[in-house]
Protein backbone atom coordinates (compact mmCIF):
# COMPACT_ATOMS: atom_id res chain seq x y z
CA UNK A 1 0.00 0.00 0.00
CA UNK A 2 2.75 2.50 1.14
CA UNK A 3 4.58 1.64 -2.06
CA UNK A 4 1.36 2.48 -3.98
CA UNK A 5 0.93 5.56 -2.21
CA UNK A 6 4.61 6.81 -2.92
CA UNK A 7 3.97 5.48 -6.48
CA UNK A 8 1.04 7.99 -7.07
CA UNK A 9 2.17 10.75 -5.11
CA UNK A 10 5.28 11.04 -7.52
CA UNK A 11 2.94 10.76 -10.79
CA UNK A 12 1.73 13.79 -9.35
CA UNK A 13 4.16 15.35 -8.56
CA UNK A 14 5.43 14.76 -11.96
CA UNK A 15 2.37 15.89 -14.10
CA UNK A 16 2.80 19.31 -12.41
CA UNK A 17 6.30 19.61 -12.90
CA UNK A 18 5.56 18.90 -16.60
CA UNK A 19 2.97 21.22 -16.78
CA UNK A 20 4.87 24.19 -14.56
CA UNK A 21 7.94 23.31 -17.72
CA UNK A 22 5.34 23.43 -20.05
CA UNK A 23 4.34 27.18 -18.78
CA UNK A 24 7.21 28.42 -17.74
CA UNK A 25 8.84 27.78 -20.47
CA UNK A 26 6.18 28.81 -23.48
CA UNK A 27 4.22 31.14 -21.22
CA UNK A 28 0.93 29.20 -21.92
CA UNK A 29 -1.29 26.30 -21.03
CA UNK A 30 -2.05 23.20 -24.07
CA UNK A 31 -5.87 22.88 -25.12
CA UNK A 32 -7.46 20.50 -27.37
CA UNK A 33 -8.94 21.75 -30.27
CA UNK A 34 -12.60 21.97 -30.69
CA UNK A 35 -15.12 23.13 -33.55
CA UNK A 36 -18.33 23.50 -33.33
CA UNK A 37 -20.59 24.88 -35.96
CA UNK A 38 -23.53 27.28 -34.65
CA UNK A 39 -25.91 25.67 -37.23
CA UNK A 40 -25.96 21.76 -38.34
CA UNK A 41 -29.29 21.83 -39.90
CA UNK A 42 -29.98 24.54 -42.55
CA UNK A 43 -33.54 24.30 -43.46
CA UNK A 44 -34.26 25.25 -47.49
CA UNK A 45 -38.19 26.17 -47.05
CA UNK A 46 -39.80 29.13 -49.19
CA UNK A 47 -37.92 31.96 -47.46
CA UNK A 48 -35.04 30.72 -47.21
CA UNK A 49 -32.44 32.94 -48.76
CA UNK A 50 -28.56 31.45 -47.54
CA UNK A 51 -27.99 31.41 -43.95
CA UNK A 52 -25.41 32.24 -41.29
CA UNK A 53 -23.19 29.67 -39.95
CA UNK A 54 -20.27 30.52 -36.99
CA UNK A 55 -17.74 28.56 -36.28
CA UNK A 56 -16.14 28.53 -32.62
CA UNK A 57 -14.11 26.89 -30.52
CA UNK A 58 -10.63 26.51 -28.58
CA UNK A 59 -7.24 25.37 -29.92
CA UNK A 60 -3.88 25.48 -28.33
CA UNK A 61 -2.38 29.50 -28.18
CA UNK A 62 0.64 30.12 -30.76
CA UNK A 63 -1.03 27.53 -33.02
CA UNK A 64 -2.63 29.38 -36.50
CA UNK A 65 -6.38 28.36 -37.55
CA UNK A 66 -7.01 26.93 -40.90
CA UNK A 67 -10.89 26.56 -41.38
CA UNK A 68 -12.37 24.54 -44.40
CA UNK A 69 -15.79 23.95 -45.47
CA UNK A 70 -17.00 21.84 -47.94
CA UNK A 71 -18.49 18.73 -48.95
CA UNK A 72 -17.77 15.53 -50.27
CA UNK A 73 -15.87 15.33 -53.92
CA UNK A 74 -18.58 15.11 -56.58
CA UNK A 75 -17.82 15.42 -60.99
CA UNK A 76 -19.48 17.93 -62.44
CA UNK A 77 -20.38 18.81 -65.65
CA UNK A 78 -20.08 22.23 -67.33
CA UNK A 79 -20.66 24.53 -70.32
CA UNK A 80 -17.23 25.88 -72.24
CA UNK A 81 -17.90 29.03 -73.84
CA UNK A 82 -15.51 30.31 -76.51
CA UNK A 83 -15.25 32.35 -79.97
CA UNK A 84 -16.48 30.87 -82.72
CA UNK A 85 -15.27 32.29 -86.42
CA UNK A 86 -13.82 34.88 -84.57
CA UNK A 87 -17.27 37.39 -83.69
CA UNK A 88 -19.86 35.24 -82.04
CA UNK A 89 -19.16 34.15 -77.94
CA UNK A 90 -20.94 30.39 -77.90
CA UNK A 91 -20.77 27.07 -75.79
CA UNK A 92 -18.28 25.26 -77.40
CA UNK A 93 -18.35 22.06 -75.38
CA UNK A 94 -18.42 20.09 -71.86
CA UNK A 95 -15.66 20.60 -68.82
CA UNK A 96 -15.88 16.92 -67.27
CA UNK A 97 -14.44 17.75 -63.52
CA UNK A 98 -14.16 14.96 -61.28
CA UNK A 99 -13.06 14.39 -57.88
CA UNK A 100 -14.19 18.02 -57.23
CA UNK A 101 -16.71 19.54 -54.30
CA UNK A 102 -19.40 21.93 -54.75
CA UNK A 103 -18.82 24.19 -52.21
CA UNK A 104 -15.32 25.10 -51.05
CA UNK A 105 -14.37 27.78 -48.55
CA UNK A 106 -10.82 28.01 -46.96
CA UNK A 107 -10.33 30.60 -43.90
CA UNK A 108 -7.33 30.72 -42.62
CA UNK A 109 -5.28 33.26 -39.30
CA UNK A 110 -2.45 33.68 -42.49
CA UNK A 111 -1.98 32.68 -45.63
CA UNK A 112 -1.63 29.64 -46.11
CA UNK A 113 1.70 28.83 -48.12
CA UNK A 114 3.03 30.94 -45.11
CA UNK A 115 1.90 28.56 -42.23
CA UNK A 116 1.76 25.11 -44.21
CA UNK A 117 4.68 22.92 -45.80
CA UNK A 118 3.07 22.31 -49.59
CA UNK A 119 3.21 18.59 -48.85
CA UNK A 120 1.07 19.39 -45.94
CA UNK A 121 -1.09 21.33 -48.13
CA UNK A 122 -1.94 18.90 -50.66
CA UNK A 123 -2.17 15.93 -48.19
CA UNK A 124 -5.27 17.99 -46.82
CA UNK A 125 -6.71 19.82 -50.05
CA UNK A 126 -6.04 23.29 -48.35
CA UNK A 127 -6.66 25.91 -50.73
CA UNK A 128 -7.22 26.56 -54.64
CA UNK A 129 -3.59 25.15 -55.87
CA UNK A 130 -3.72 22.12 -54.00
CA UNK A 131 -7.56 21.67 -55.20
CA UNK A 132 -6.30 21.97 -58.49
CA UNK A 133 -3.50 19.26 -58.07
CA UNK A 134 -6.57 16.85 -56.63
CA UNK A 135 -8.98 17.21 -59.16
CA UNK A 136 -9.08 15.72 -62.73
CA UNK A 137 -10.36 17.12 -65.99
CA UNK A 138 -10.93 16.59 -69.18
CA UNK A 139 -8.47 18.45 -71.01
CA UNK A 140 -5.21 17.85 -73.48
CA UNK A 141 -2.29 19.30 -70.95
CA UNK A 142 -1.74 21.21 -67.85
CA UNK A 143 -1.62 24.35 -69.12
CA UNK A 144 -5.10 23.98 -70.08
CA UNK A 145 -5.90 22.34 -66.69
CA UNK A 146 -4.85 25.48 -65.08
CA UNK A 147 -6.57 27.33 -67.03
CA UNK A 148 -9.98 25.80 -66.92
CA UNK A 149 -9.32 25.50 -63.29
CA UNK A 150 -9.07 29.07 -62.65
CA UNK A 151 -12.17 29.77 -64.93
CA UNK A 152 -13.94 27.11 -62.99
CA UNK A 153 -12.98 29.18 -59.85
CA UNK A 154 -14.28 32.50 -61.08
CA UNK A 155 -17.28 30.85 -61.72
CA UNK A 156 -17.75 29.04 -58.06
CA UNK A 157 -16.81 32.38 -56.56
CA UNK A 158 -19.44 34.15 -58.72
CA UNK A 159 -21.68 32.74 -57.32
CA UNK A 160 -21.12 32.54 -54.21
CA UNK A 161 -19.81 28.40 -53.99
CA UNK A 162 -16.27 29.25 -53.32
CA UNK A 163 -14.12 31.83 -51.87
CA UNK A 164 -10.84 31.95 -49.76
CA UNK A 165 -10.23 34.49 -47.16
CA UNK A 166 -7.12 35.61 -44.23
CA UNK A 167 -8.04 37.26 -41.16
CA UNK A 168 -11.05 36.91 -40.97
CA UNK A 169 -10.87 34.27 -37.66
CA UNK A 170 -11.09 36.00 -34.87
CA UNK A 171 -9.06 34.87 -32.51
CA UNK A 172 -9.16 35.45 -28.68
CA UNK A 173 -6.56 34.72 -25.54
CA UNK A 174 -8.25 33.69 -21.86
CA UNK A 175 -6.98 31.35 -19.34
CA UNK A 176 -3.87 29.81 -21.24
CA UNK A 177 -6.19 29.05 -24.35
CA UNK A 178 -6.87 30.37 -27.78
CA UNK A 179 -10.81 30.96 -28.24
CA UNK A 180 -11.44 31.43 -32.27
CA UNK A 181 -14.38 32.31 -34.10
CA UNK A 182 -16.07 33.30 -37.60
CA UNK A 183 -18.84 34.16 -39.24
CA UNK A 184 -19.77 33.52 -42.81
CA UNK A 185 -22.26 33.82 -45.06
CA UNK A 186 -23.83 30.16 -46.05
CA UNK A 187 -25.12 30.72 -49.64
CA UNK A 188 -28.53 30.32 -51.13
CA UNK A 189 -26.82 28.14 -54.21
CA UNK A 190 -25.79 25.60 -52.60
CA UNK A 191 -27.57 22.74 -53.13
CA UNK A 192 -28.96 20.27 -50.07
CA UNK A 193 -26.51 18.19 -48.60
CA UNK A 194 -24.28 17.22 -46.31
CA UNK A 195 -20.95 19.48 -45.32
CA UNK A 196 -18.18 19.48 -43.23
CA UNK A 197 -15.99 22.57 -40.88
CA UNK A 198 -12.51 20.98 -40.45
CA UNK A 199 -10.45 22.89 -38.54
CA UNK A 200 -6.96 22.59 -38.98
CA UNK A 201 -4.66 23.95 -36.11
CA UNK A 202 -0.87 24.62 -37.38
CA UNK A 203 2.37 25.01 -35.40
CA UNK A 204 5.84 24.85 -37.77
CA UNK A 205 4.65 24.24 -41.07
CA UNK A 206 2.60 21.19 -39.76
CA UNK A 207 -1.21 20.62 -39.14
CA UNK A 208 -0.66 19.23 -35.64
CA UNK A 209 -4.29 18.78 -34.55
CA UNK A 210 -8.05 18.44 -36.56
CA UNK A 211 -11.32 19.01 -35.35
CA UNK A 212 -14.67 18.36 -37.14
CA UNK A 213 -18.45 19.77 -37.32
CA UNK A 214 -21.01 18.90 -39.79
CA UNK A 215 -24.05 21.53 -41.39
CA UNK A 216 -26.70 19.66 -43.18
CA UNK A 217 -28.48 21.53 -45.83
CA UNK A 218 -31.79 19.99 -46.73
CA UNK A 219 -35.19 21.17 -48.79
CA UNK A 220 -38.41 20.89 -46.42
CA UNK A 221 -41.78 21.43 -46.34
CA UNK A 222 -43.65 22.33 -49.84
CA UNK A 223 -40.42 23.33 -51.24
CA UNK A 224 -39.27 19.74 -50.79
CA UNK A 225 -42.62 18.31 -52.26
CA UNK A 226 -42.53 20.49 -55.66
CA UNK A 227 -39.08 19.63 -55.99
CA UNK A 228 -39.60 15.77 -55.27
CA UNK A 229 -42.69 15.74 -57.59
CA UNK A 230 -41.24 17.89 -60.74
CA UNK A 231 -38.51 15.27 -60.68
CA UNK A 232 -40.94 12.20 -59.83
CA UNK A 233 -43.62 12.84 -60.57
CA UNK A 234 -43.38 14.65 -63.79
CA UNK A 235 -46.73 14.32 -65.73
CA UNK A 236 -49.48 15.20 -62.46
CA UNK A 237 -46.33 18.41 -61.53
CA UNK A 238 -47.38 18.83 -65.23
CA UNK A 239 -51.10 18.48 -64.83
CA UNK A 240 -51.32 20.83 -61.80
CA UNK A 241 -49.35 23.54 -62.77
CA UNK A 242 -51.21 23.40 -66.18
CA UNK A 243 -55.00 22.93 -64.59
CA UNK A 244 -53.70 25.98 -61.93
CA UNK A 245 -52.94 28.36 -64.93
CA UNK A 246 -55.92 27.65 -66.23
CA UNK A 247 -57.87 28.29 -62.97
CA UNK A 248 -55.92 31.68 -62.63
CA UNK A 249 -57.40 32.57 -66.31
CA UNK A 250 -60.21 31.76 -66.09
CA UNK A 251 -60.53 34.02 -62.65
CA UNK A 252 -59.07 36.60 -63.77
CA UNK A 253 -61.26 36.56 -66.97
CA UNK A 254 -64.25 36.61 -65.10
CA UNK A 255 -63.08 39.50 -62.95
CA UNK A 256 -62.30 41.34 -65.90
CA UNK A 257 -65.66 40.53 -67.62
CA UNK A 258 -67.77 41.97 -64.53
CA UNK A 259 -65.86 45.06 -64.77
CA UNK A 260 -66.74 45.19 -68.63
CA UNK A 261 -63.20 45.31 -69.31
CA UNK A 262 -62.21 43.66 -73.00
CA UNK A 263 -59.06 42.23 -74.51
CA UNK B 1 -39.34 39.57 -49.96
CA UNK B 2 -37.64 36.82 -51.28
CA UNK B 3 -38.86 33.71 -52.63
CA UNK B 4 -37.27 30.14 -53.22
CA UNK B 5 -37.72 28.66 -56.59
CA UNK B 6 -37.82 24.77 -56.34
CA UNK B 7 -37.22 24.20 -59.67
CA UNK B 8 -34.83 26.64 -60.78
CA UNK B 9 -33.02 26.30 -57.33
CA UNK B 10 -32.34 29.72 -56.66
CA UNK B 11 -33.96 32.37 -54.45
CA UNK B 12 -35.19 35.63 -55.97
CA UNK B 13 -37.13 38.97 -54.52
CA UNK B 14 -40.50 38.54 -55.45
CA UNK B 15 -40.97 42.23 -56.60
CA UNK B 16 -38.91 40.98 -59.85
CA UNK B 17 -41.21 38.19 -61.34
CA UNK B 18 -44.43 40.38 -60.39
CA UNK B 19 -42.97 43.35 -61.40
CA UNK B 20 -42.09 41.81 -64.83
CA UNK B 21 -44.86 39.99 -65.39
CA UNK B 22 -46.76 43.55 -64.70
CA UNK B 23 -44.51 45.08 -67.24
CA UNK B 24 -45.07 42.38 -69.82
CA UNK B 25 -48.84 42.15 -69.15
CA UNK B 26 -48.90 45.63 -69.33
CA UNK B 27 -47.69 45.35 -72.61
CA UNK B 28 -49.91 42.80 -73.37
CA UNK B 29 -52.76 44.34 -72.53
CA UNK B 30 -51.81 47.28 -75.02
CA UNK B 31 -50.36 45.56 -78.08
CA UNK B 32 -52.58 42.04 -77.91
CA UNK B 33 -49.17 40.13 -77.68
CA UNK B 34 -48.41 37.14 -75.53
CA UNK B 35 -45.16 38.89 -74.16
CA UNK B 36 -43.21 36.17 -74.07
CA UNK B 37 -40.74 36.97 -76.08
CA UNK B 38 -39.75 39.52 -73.92
CA UNK B 39 -40.56 37.85 -70.75
CA UNK B 40 -38.14 34.93 -71.19
CA UNK B 41 -34.53 36.74 -71.84
CA UNK B 42 -35.47 39.27 -68.81
CA UNK B 43 -35.68 36.04 -66.96
CA UNK B 44 -32.43 34.89 -68.21
CA UNK B 45 -31.12 38.12 -67.30
CA UNK B 46 -32.08 37.77 -63.38
CA UNK B 47 -30.59 34.23 -63.32
CA UNK B 48 -33.10 31.97 -64.03
CA UNK B 49 -31.91 28.94 -65.91
CA UNK B 50 -32.78 29.67 -69.73
CA UNK B 51 -34.49 26.51 -70.19
CA UNK B 52 -36.53 26.91 -66.97
CA UNK B 53 -37.24 30.60 -67.87
CA UNK B 54 -38.74 29.55 -71.23
CA UNK B 55 -40.79 26.46 -69.98
CA UNK B 56 -41.93 28.38 -66.98
CA UNK B 57 -43.29 31.44 -69.63
CA UNK B 58 -45.16 28.50 -71.14
CA UNK B 59 -46.78 27.52 -68.52
CA UNK B 60 -47.74 31.69 -67.89
CA UNK B 61 -48.78 32.20 -70.87
CA UNK B 62 -51.36 29.12 -70.48
CA UNK B 63 -53.17 31.47 -67.85
CA UNK B 64 -52.91 35.03 -69.74
CA UNK B 65 -54.28 33.55 -72.60
CA UNK B 66 -57.09 31.32 -71.54
CA UNK B 67 -58.57 34.81 -70.14
CA UNK B 68 -58.02 36.12 -73.83
CA UNK B 69 -59.63 33.31 -75.42
CA UNK B 70 -63.19 33.04 -72.90
CA UNK B 71 -63.49 36.94 -73.39
CA UNK B 72 -63.29 36.33 -77.31
CA UNK B 73 -65.08 33.09 -77.06
CA UNK B 74 -68.08 35.42 -75.23
CA UNK B 75 -68.39 37.56 -78.08
CA UNK B 76 -68.24 35.07 -80.92
CA UNK B 77 -64.61 36.32 -82.44
CA UNK B 78 -63.48 32.69 -82.20
CA UNK B 79 -62.95 30.81 -85.58
CA UNK B 80 -62.62 27.17 -83.89
CA UNK B 81 -62.57 26.05 -86.98
CA UNK B 82 -59.24 27.78 -88.34
CA UNK B 83 -58.07 27.55 -84.56
CA UNK B 84 -58.33 23.64 -84.89
CA UNK B 85 -56.19 23.89 -87.96
CA UNK B 86 -53.65 25.70 -86.58
CA UNK B 87 -53.82 23.85 -83.43
CA UNK B 88 -52.78 20.45 -85.34
CA UNK B 89 -49.86 22.23 -86.98
CA UNK B 90 -49.02 23.48 -83.33
CA UNK B 91 -48.97 19.98 -81.62
CA UNK B 92 -46.74 18.61 -84.19
CA UNK B 93 -44.41 21.77 -84.34
CA UNK B 94 -44.72 21.47 -79.81
CA UNK B 95 -43.44 17.70 -80.42
CA UNK B 96 -40.30 18.96 -82.56
CA UNK B 97 -39.24 21.85 -80.39
CA UNK B 98 -39.44 20.03 -77.31
CA UNK B 99 -37.35 17.34 -78.42
CA UNK B 100 -35.33 19.54 -80.62
CA UNK B 101 -34.19 21.08 -77.43
CA UNK B 102 -33.25 18.02 -75.94
CA UNK B 103 -30.87 17.24 -78.25
CA UNK B 104 -29.89 21.11 -78.31
CA UNK B 105 -29.15 20.96 -74.74
CA UNK B 106 -27.28 17.14 -74.85
CA UNK B 107 -24.50 19.29 -77.32
CA UNK B 108 -24.57 21.85 -75.24
CA UNK B 109 -25.42 24.59 -77.90
CA UNK B 110 -29.15 25.33 -76.37
CA UNK B 111 -28.59 28.47 -75.04
CA UNK B 112 -26.86 29.48 -78.56
CA UNK B 113 -29.57 28.27 -80.71
CA UNK B 114 -32.33 29.98 -78.26
CA UNK B 115 -30.41 33.52 -77.98
CA UNK B 116 -29.32 33.69 -82.42
CA UNK B 117 -33.51 32.91 -82.74
CA UNK B 118 -34.45 35.54 -80.49
CA UNK B 119 -32.08 37.86 -81.99
CA UNK B 120 -33.15 36.86 -85.33
CA UNK B 121 -37.22 37.08 -84.41
CA UNK B 122 -37.19 39.99 -81.70
CA UNK B 123 -35.22 41.50 -84.98
CA UNK B 124 -37.68 41.01 -87.43
CA UNK B 125 -40.94 42.16 -85.31
CA UNK B 126 -39.00 44.86 -83.76
CA UNK B 127 -38.43 46.42 -87.27
CA UNK B 128 -42.05 45.18 -88.67
CA UNK B 129 -43.82 47.10 -86.04
CA UNK B 130 -41.55 49.92 -86.15
CA UNK B 131 -41.50 50.53 -90.05
CA UNK B 132 -45.67 49.54 -89.52
CA UNK B 133 -46.27 52.04 -87.50
CA UNK B 134 -44.45 54.54 -89.28
CA UNK B 135 -46.30 53.81 -92.16
CA UNK B 136 -49.52 53.55 -90.79
CA UNK B 137 -48.95 57.44 -90.11
CA UNK B 138 -48.43 57.65 -93.96
CA UNK B 139 -51.74 55.81 -94.22
CA UNK B 140 -52.36 55.99 -98.11
CA UNK B 141 -49.18 54.63 -99.07
CA UNK B 142 -49.09 52.05 -96.27
CA UNK B 143 -52.27 50.78 -97.63
CA UNK B 144 -51.26 50.38 -101.23
CA UNK B 145 -48.48 48.20 -100.40
CA UNK B 146 -50.43 45.82 -98.61
CA UNK B 147 -52.51 45.63 -101.17
CA UNK B 148 -50.15 45.12 -103.53
CA UNK B 149 -47.87 41.78 -101.55
CA UNK B 150 -51.58 40.84 -100.20
CA UNK B 151 -52.31 40.10 -104.28
CA UNK B 152 -49.30 37.75 -104.95
CA UNK B 153 -49.66 36.35 -101.27
CA UNK B 154 -53.46 35.25 -102.20
CA UNK B 155 -52.42 34.23 -105.69
CA UNK B 156 -50.26 31.80 -104.34
CA UNK B 157 -52.31 30.90 -101.58
CA UNK B 158 -55.52 29.82 -104.16
CA UNK B 159 -53.24 27.65 -106.18
CA UNK B 160 -52.26 25.25 -103.45
CA UNK B 161 -54.66 22.10 -102.76
CA UNK B 162 -57.07 21.02 -99.89
CA UNK B 163 -59.00 24.40 -100.20
CA UNK B 164 -61.51 25.33 -97.67
CA UNK B 165 -63.88 28.11 -96.32
CA UNK B 166 -63.83 29.24 -93.21
CA UNK B 167 -66.81 31.11 -92.45
CA UNK B 168 -66.17 32.72 -88.91
CA UNK B 169 -63.20 34.46 -90.64
CA UNK B 170 -65.22 34.97 -94.20
CA UNK B 171 -62.13 33.43 -96.33
CA UNK B 172 -60.97 30.37 -98.22
CA UNK B 173 -58.12 28.40 -97.94
CA UNK B 174 -55.61 25.23 -98.30
CA UNK B 175 -55.72 23.43 -95.23
CA UNK B 176 -52.28 22.87 -95.45
CA UNK B 177 -51.53 26.76 -94.64
CA UNK B 178 -52.99 26.69 -91.11
CA UNK B 179 -51.15 23.72 -90.13
CA UNK B 180 -48.01 24.95 -91.25
CA UNK B 181 -48.11 27.95 -89.73
CA UNK B 182 -49.31 26.27 -86.47
CA UNK B 183 -46.49 23.92 -86.62
CA UNK B 184 -44.06 27.01 -86.89
CA UNK B 185 -45.54 28.62 -83.58
CA UNK B 186 -45.26 25.37 -81.75
CA UNK B 187 -41.74 24.78 -82.65
CA UNK B 188 -40.72 28.57 -81.84
CA UNK B 189 -43.31 28.10 -78.81
CA UNK B 190 -41.35 24.90 -77.12
CA UNK B 191 -37.68 26.18 -78.08
CA UNK B 192 -38.16 29.73 -76.88
CA UNK B 193 -41.17 29.78 -74.10
CA UNK B 194 -42.95 32.41 -76.23
CA UNK B 195 -46.91 31.97 -77.11
CA UNK B 196 -46.35 32.81 -80.83
CA UNK B 197 -49.12 35.91 -81.29
CA UNK B 198 -46.80 38.48 -81.87
CA UNK B 199 -45.81 36.83 -85.21
CA UNK B 200 -48.92 34.72 -85.82
CA UNK B 201 -50.97 37.70 -85.62
CA UNK B 202 -49.13 39.62 -88.53
CA UNK B 203 -48.95 36.46 -90.30
CA UNK B 204 -52.86 35.80 -89.96
CA UNK B 205 -53.52 38.88 -91.10
CA UNK B 206 -51.50 39.54 -94.17
CA UNK B 207 -51.44 36.57 -94.94
CA UNK B 208 -54.55 34.49 -94.33
CA UNK B 209 -56.13 37.56 -94.80
CA UNK B 210 -58.55 37.18 -91.64
CA UNK B 211 -60.30 39.89 -89.94
CA UNK B 212 -58.85 41.47 -87.01
CA UNK B 213 -61.04 41.27 -84.48
CA UNK B 214 -61.69 37.40 -85.34
CA UNK B 215 -57.58 37.24 -85.36
CA UNK B 216 -56.80 37.82 -81.89
CA UNK B 217 -59.58 35.66 -80.94
CA UNK B 218 -58.44 32.91 -82.79
CA UNK B 219 -54.38 33.20 -81.76
CA UNK B 220 -55.10 33.29 -78.58
CA UNK B 221 -57.30 30.21 -78.55
CA UNK B 222 -54.43 28.36 -80.65
CA UNK B 223 -51.89 29.56 -78.53
CA UNK B 224 -53.75 28.29 -74.90
CA UNK B 225 -53.64 24.56 -76.58
CA UNK B 226 -50.18 24.82 -78.01
CA UNK B 227 -48.53 26.21 -74.98
CA UNK B 228 -50.63 23.77 -72.65
CA UNK B 229 -48.98 21.03 -74.50
CA UNK B 230 -45.71 22.57 -74.45
CA UNK B 231 -46.10 23.56 -70.53
CA UNK B 232 -47.05 19.27 -70.12
CA UNK B 233 -43.91 18.33 -72.57
CA UNK B 234 -41.43 20.48 -71.01
CA UNK B 235 -41.65 19.15 -67.37
CA UNK B 236 -42.44 15.42 -68.05
CA UNK B 237 -39.25 15.58 -70.54
CA UNK B 238 -37.07 17.98 -69.09
CA UNK B 239 -38.55 18.89 -66.05
CA UNK B 240 -37.63 22.49 -66.12
CA UNK B 241 -41.45 24.01 -65.22
CA UNK B 242 -41.15 26.00 -61.86
CA UNK B 243 -44.33 25.96 -60.77
CA UNK B 244 -43.86 28.84 -57.83
CA UNK B 245 -41.98 31.04 -60.36
CA UNK B 246 -45.15 30.62 -63.10
CA UNK B 247 -47.34 31.48 -60.40
CA UNK B 248 -45.83 34.96 -59.57
CA UNK B 249 -45.53 36.04 -62.84
CA UNK B 250 -49.22 35.20 -63.39
CA UNK B 251 -50.22 37.43 -60.51
CA UNK B 252 -48.18 40.07 -61.99
CA UNK B 253 -49.30 39.55 -65.91
CA UNK B 254 -52.54 39.06 -65.38
CA UNK B 255 -53.25 42.23 -63.16
CA UNK B 256 -51.15 44.52 -65.85
CA UNK B 257 -53.01 42.99 -69.12
CA UNK B 258 -56.44 44.83 -67.45
CA UNK B 259 -54.86 47.64 -66.90
CA UNK B 260 -53.18 47.71 -70.41
CA UNK B 261 -56.35 46.64 -71.75
CA UNK B 262 -57.84 49.72 -70.36
CA UNK B 263 -55.23 52.35 -71.17
CA UNK B 264 -54.94 51.32 -74.68
CA UNK B 265 -58.05 52.42 -75.55
CA UNK B 266 -56.82 55.88 -74.15
CA UNK B 267 -53.70 56.12 -76.28
CA UNK B 268 -52.99 56.73 -79.44
CA UNK B 269 -51.95 53.13 -81.92
CA UNK B 270 -49.14 54.57 -83.61
CA UNK B 271 -47.08 56.48 -80.12
CA UNK B 272 -47.51 52.67 -78.74
CA UNK B 273 -46.39 50.75 -81.68
CA UNK B 274 -43.02 52.63 -81.80
CA UNK B 275 -43.16 52.10 -78.16
CA UNK B 276 -42.76 48.84 -78.33
CA UNK B 277 -41.07 48.19 -81.48
CA UNK B 278 -38.13 50.51 -79.60
CA UNK B 279 -38.18 48.37 -76.71
CA UNK B 280 -38.01 44.73 -78.55
CA UNK B 281 -35.06 46.05 -80.53
CA UNK B 282 -33.38 47.48 -77.06
CA UNK B 283 -33.87 43.42 -76.14
CA UNK B 284 -32.00 42.73 -79.58
CA UNK B 285 -29.24 45.19 -79.29
CA UNK B 286 -28.62 43.89 -75.52
CA UNK B 287 -28.54 39.86 -76.80
CA UNK B 288 -26.44 40.82 -79.79
CA UNK B 289 -23.63 42.82 -77.45
CA UNK B 290 -24.34 39.23 -75.39
CA UNK B 291 -23.24 37.55 -78.15
CA UNK B 292 -19.84 39.52 -79.65
CA UNK B 293 -18.82 41.15 -76.07
CA UNK B 294 -16.29 38.92 -74.70
CA UNK B 295 -18.64 37.54 -71.69
CA UNK B 296 -17.30 37.80 -68.01
CA UNK B 297 -17.79 33.92 -67.23
CA UNK B 298 -16.53 31.38 -70.03
CA UNK B 299 -18.44 28.45 -68.17
CA UNK B 300 -21.98 28.09 -67.47
CA UNK B 301 -24.25 25.03 -65.36
CA UNK B 302 -24.49 21.82 -67.56
CA UNK B 303 -28.04 20.74 -68.57
CA UNK B 304 -27.57 17.75 -67.22
CA UNK B 305 -25.89 14.76 -66.02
Amino acid sequence: MKLQNWVGKAFIIFQVAVMFLVVFFTGRASAQLTAKANHDHITVDFFYHGSTVSVRGVSDPDTDLIIKLTCDDDHQVLRKKGKVGGLLWMNVGELKIENVPNVYYIHSTKDVEDILSRDEINKYIIGYPALERHIKMNVQDEGEKTRWFNEFVKFRESSNLYATTTGKISLSEKDGVQNYYILTQWPYQAPPGHYTVTVYAVRDKKVIETATSSVLVEQVGMVKSFADMARNNAAAYGMISILAALGAGFGVGLVFRKNGGAH
Amino acid sequence: MYLYLPVALTSINVLIPVGLGLLVGLLSGLFGVGGGFLMTPILIMFGIPSTVAAATDSNQIVAASVSGTYAHWKVGNVDFKMGIYLLAGGFLGGLVGVEGIKILRAMGDADFVIKITYVLMLGIVGTYMFVESLQSIRKKKHEETLEQKGSKVAIFLRSLPLQTHFEKSGVTHSAIVPIILGGLVGVLAAIMGVGGGFLMVPVMFYVLRMPMHVIVGTSLFQILFTCIEVTFLQSYTNHTVDFILAVLLLIGSTIGAQVGATFGRKLKGDQLKILLAVIVLAVTVKIVFELTLSPSLLLSQGGGH
